[in-house]
């Protein structure tokens, strides 16, 4: 037994050195909390929970992924602004903060946060049951211009993917719809299963297996870039080369950590969350989800965060869907 | 040939010990998951995801669906041994349950409750495995307009659940709608009743309503009549007999069918199956074994069969279409994603045998249930009668386990607690507490409803009157409303007092 307590003693003073020098460099020494600003089964919950355990590998510690929805998920955002800036909280959120403070649901948006990684990003496509006449999106189109505001659009309500969409048609084409509004994509693509819209624009992770299967039409994809196995469906380029102005656009997934972590922390989490993205496996699931592969982080990431508030807010916008103008808080036109 | 592999497929989990044993826990997890309110099925499940990351498909689904088929029924134990219904899909359940537990017949109740469930479920994956394809299509004949038809039917039980006061149940139903409209408006993106504060944009989570205002005021009532001895359970006679089950048989059927109706539409989930079928049976049943609401078997088979017969309907569009028809199979989408499925209407085509595979865990799931459901009876029974000084406080830890753990909120407890004052008020001024949770259920498939079938008429109002006769399937529905209204009035009865006169 003497022998023993010996041995503790060592295993001890082993771990209090291991721990001091693990404070400065080794991040993490303890497992992680990741918060999903969306519920179980949405599209972010997915990916997070998808990806996550390659990066788990990476970092030899557990990241606990708890979903904390609530106000387009600026419960979780708010949340996580409240935790210890020293990088074991991490948020994992969409699009949907950069549009906090011109909805005037939250002041916290992700200029407050760090880009750890832009995990992916969904690509908006226009669809449309396969009972409507329509094989193009310019025929569509044509048909909004002789019945302005007839045509039953499938929304997902203000600021969301279907309106933002909306506002760029009618800015570039000058098309109007009557919007009806869904709780999600979900809901939309089978009301247009039912006929009860005519068509929508939805992101291509929920709309794929409906094309693939001939349950719905694909007009145009909201992209200047064509996407694999979609080749031969139109690019929203093709309606008016004015597009490409706002392009590439369409709701992401990310992981953050508050803006004030040291650095090497940081460091060390974009290192490992490249590394885990990577992997053949994560690589796999991304495709197969229907989004297109970002794995950017840092400058790179942030660069990316401004282009798209800028071109979505001022869409919105014009389209009168804002509290606020972007103008108010230095939001620069596209 | 084709045949004789898809028999391999269902009886793969009985024949593999490890799929087995897997299905077995899940089922009992899942029966005590479903009993603490506020720990959700899909809560176990998706938490699962992560767990079974590294597992192949099989094993992962055997679980999940082990643990959903228990969770739907586990709920139904709390509603009747203490009227806290550990989900919403038991919130009907506890209107003639909990009347049976005061009466000591809790242990009959928890017997029969788990026969009706096990029937059901087993018809509801039944209809699944043979009628998918065809419900599915019917399932998306729904417009927004039906779904508006579906809650009106619901909010009628309101009429059945007031108690003393007509006047005071639709107060109560009232409130509960209202309570449904405070947050974030999905439409406009407008917060409503949120007084400018960010807390309330995300709305007040109707399991925490649903924990204070059934659990939290039961409990503040028994605490009051502490002096009351508790009932003593007579436990001879759990398991129901064959008789009993077979008077019912129609009964049965019948509200399986409109739990796979109800579990088909993508907007529409067990609670309301629920709801409806307490409200079917509560109109069809002439003569129930006591009268509704005091402990009437009827009133108890009804929610229960329906609520299990649920999962094979929410199944269907989720593996037709790929659609989830509620949370738990929205969590079960995003598993198969994960495991390098594709979702969607070629999942049928190109995977053929997953279907078969759940149907076997599902039936495997139902034999578990029966199983765990029979066993242990006498012992939950006899928690009602421990003495109140003693059970009452650990009814109150749990309610608040449970409200926490809705969003891993502290203010769902701050929102429980409250409603658990303002229901116990509620019940000393002779107002039903069951109509506020129907119309906080309800309220927002009503709400949704017609504003989405005003819109698709861009707000002309007598468009928006013509829907409801222009389509067969929503004339039917629209029709069964107004027979439902005339049925209760003394009209109805004059005219079909003259009816059978004439007929004799």
């Amino acid at each position: 037994m003497r022998k023993m307590k010996w041995l503790y003693g060592v295993v001890a003073l082993l771990t209090v050195c291991f721990l001091a020098s693990a404070q400065a460099e080794d991040f993490p020494a303890k497992d992680l909390t990741g918060y999903i600003q969306w519920g179980a089964g949405g599209a972010t919950d997915n990916v997070a929970r998808a990806v996550t355990p390659y990066v788990e590998k990476v970092l030899g510690k557990q990241v606990i992924l708890q979903n904390k929805p609530g106000a387009t998920g600026a419960v979780a955002v708010q949340w996580v602004h409240n935790q210890p800036s020293d990088g074991y909280t991490l948020l994992y959120g969409a699009e949907n903060p950069l549009l906090y403070r011109v909805l005037d649901i939250s002041q916290l948006e992700y200029k407050d946060f760090y880009p750890i990684a832009l995990i992916a990003r969904n690509v908006g496509v226009v669809i449309c049951n396969v009972d409507q006449p329509w094989k193009h999106v310019n025929e569509l189109f044509a048909d909004a211009k002789k019945n302005p505001g007839q045509i039953k659009m499938g929304s997902t309500g203000p600021g969301g993917l279907t309106n933002v969409a909306g506002a760029m048609f009618k800015a570039i084409n000058g098309v109007t719809f009557n919007p009806i509004v869904f709780p999600g994509e979900g809901p939309v693509i089978t009301a247009m299963l039912g006929g009860h819209v005519q068509w929508s624009t939805v992101g291509l992770a929920s709309a794929r297996e409906h094309i693939r299967a001939g349950r719905l039409r694909a007009l145009a994809l909201v992209s200047d870039t064509s996407v694999a196995g979609l080749e031969n469906v139109p690019l929203i380029t093709s309606a008016s080369a004015d597009y490409k102005k706002f392009l590439p656009w369409g709701p992401f997934y990310g992981v953050f950590v508050k803006k004030d972590t040291p650095d090497a922390v940081k460091k060390a989490l974009v290192d490992a969350y490249r590394k885990g993205l990577n992997d053949p496996k994560a690589q796999e699931f991304i495709k197969n989800f229907g989004s297109v592969f970002m794995g950017i982080s840092g400058a790179e990431a942030e660069k990316f965060l401004n282009r798209w508030q800028s071109v979505t807010t001022w869409l919105l916008d014009d389209a009168k869907e804002v509290k606020f103008s972007p103008a108010k808080f230095g939001i620069p036109k596209p | 040939m084709e045949n004789l592999s898809a028999i391999q497929y269902v009886m793969m989990s009985f024949v593999s010990l490890k799929l087995l044993s897997l299905v077995a826990a899940g089922t009992l997890c899942g029966i005590y998951i479903g009993a603490i309110p506020g720990l959700s099925v899909t809560m176990a499940v998706s938490i699962l995801i992560s767990f079974t990351f590294s597992w192949d498909l099989n094993p992962a689904l055997a679980l999940m669906i082990g643990i959903w088929t228990g969770g739907v029924y586990g709920g139904s134990r709390m509603s009747i041994l203490l009227n806290i219904p550990g989900a919403p899909a038991a919130v009907a359940t506890g209107f003639d349950g909990y009347p049976l537990a005061k009466l000591g017949e809790a242990g009959q109740a928890i017997g029969l409750s788990t026969t009706a469930s096990v029937i059901g479920g087993v018809i509801g994956v039944v209809a699944f495995a043979f009628a998918a394809p065809v419900i599915s299509e019917y399932s998306l004949m729904f417009a927004p307009r039906d779904y508006l038809l579906l809650a009106i039917m619901g909010i009628l039980l309101v009429g059945s659940l007031s108690g003393e006061s007509l006047a005071k149940g639709i107060f109560a139903g009232a409130l509960g709608v209202l309570l449904s409209m405070v947050g974030m408006d999905n439409f406009t993106g407008q917060g409503r009743f949120t007084f400018g504060n960010v807390g309330l944009m995300s709305g007040i989570h109707f399991v925490a309503i649903m924990i204070g205002i059934f659990g939290v005021s039961e409990v503040m009532v028994q605490l009051r009549d502490l002096h009351i001895e508790p009932i003593k359970q007579d436990v001879s006679r759990i398991i129901p007999s064959w008789r009993l089950l077979f008077k019912h048989l129609y009964l049965i059927i019948k509200c399986s069918l409109i739990g796979i109706g109800i579990g088909a539409l993508p907007g529409a989930g067990g609670d309301i199956a629920a709801l409806l079928a307490y409200g079917h049976a509560r109109r069809s049943v002439k003569h129930p074994t006591r009268p509704f609401g005091e402990g009437a078997y009827e009133g108890l088979i009804a929610p229960e069969t329906a609520n299990n017969a649920c999962i094979g309907g929410t199944s269907i569009p989720m593996l037709t279409l790929g659609i989830p028809g509620d949370a738990v199979t929205a969590v079960i989408i995003g598993a198969l994603y994960i495991h390098g499925l594709k979702p969607g209407p070629m999942l049928m085509i190109e995977t053929p045998h997953l279907l078969w595979f759940i149907v076997g865990c599902m039936l495997l799931a139902n034999v578990f249930l029966l199983i765990f459901g029979l066993t242990g009876i006498r012992a939950f029974a006899k928690m009602v009668e421990v003495r109140k000084g003693l059970l009452m406080p650990i009814i109150v830890i749990i309610s608040i386990v449970g409200a926490y753990a809705i969003n891993n909120s502290i203010y769902d407890i701050y929102w429980m607690l409250g409603f658990g004052i303002v229901g116990y008020f509620m019940k000393q001024y002779g107002f039903q507490v069951a109509p506020v949770i129907l119309g906080v259920i309800l309220g927002p498939l009503m709400e949704t409803g017609y504003r989405q079938a005003m819109m698709d008429q861009q707000n002309n109002l007598l468009g928006f009157l013509a829907q409801f006769f222009v389509n067969p399937l929503t004339l039917a529905l629209t029709l069964s409303i107004v027979f439902m209204i005339l049925g209760q009035t003394q009209l109805w009865a004059k005219l079909r007092g003259k009816f059978s006169r004439k007929i004799s």
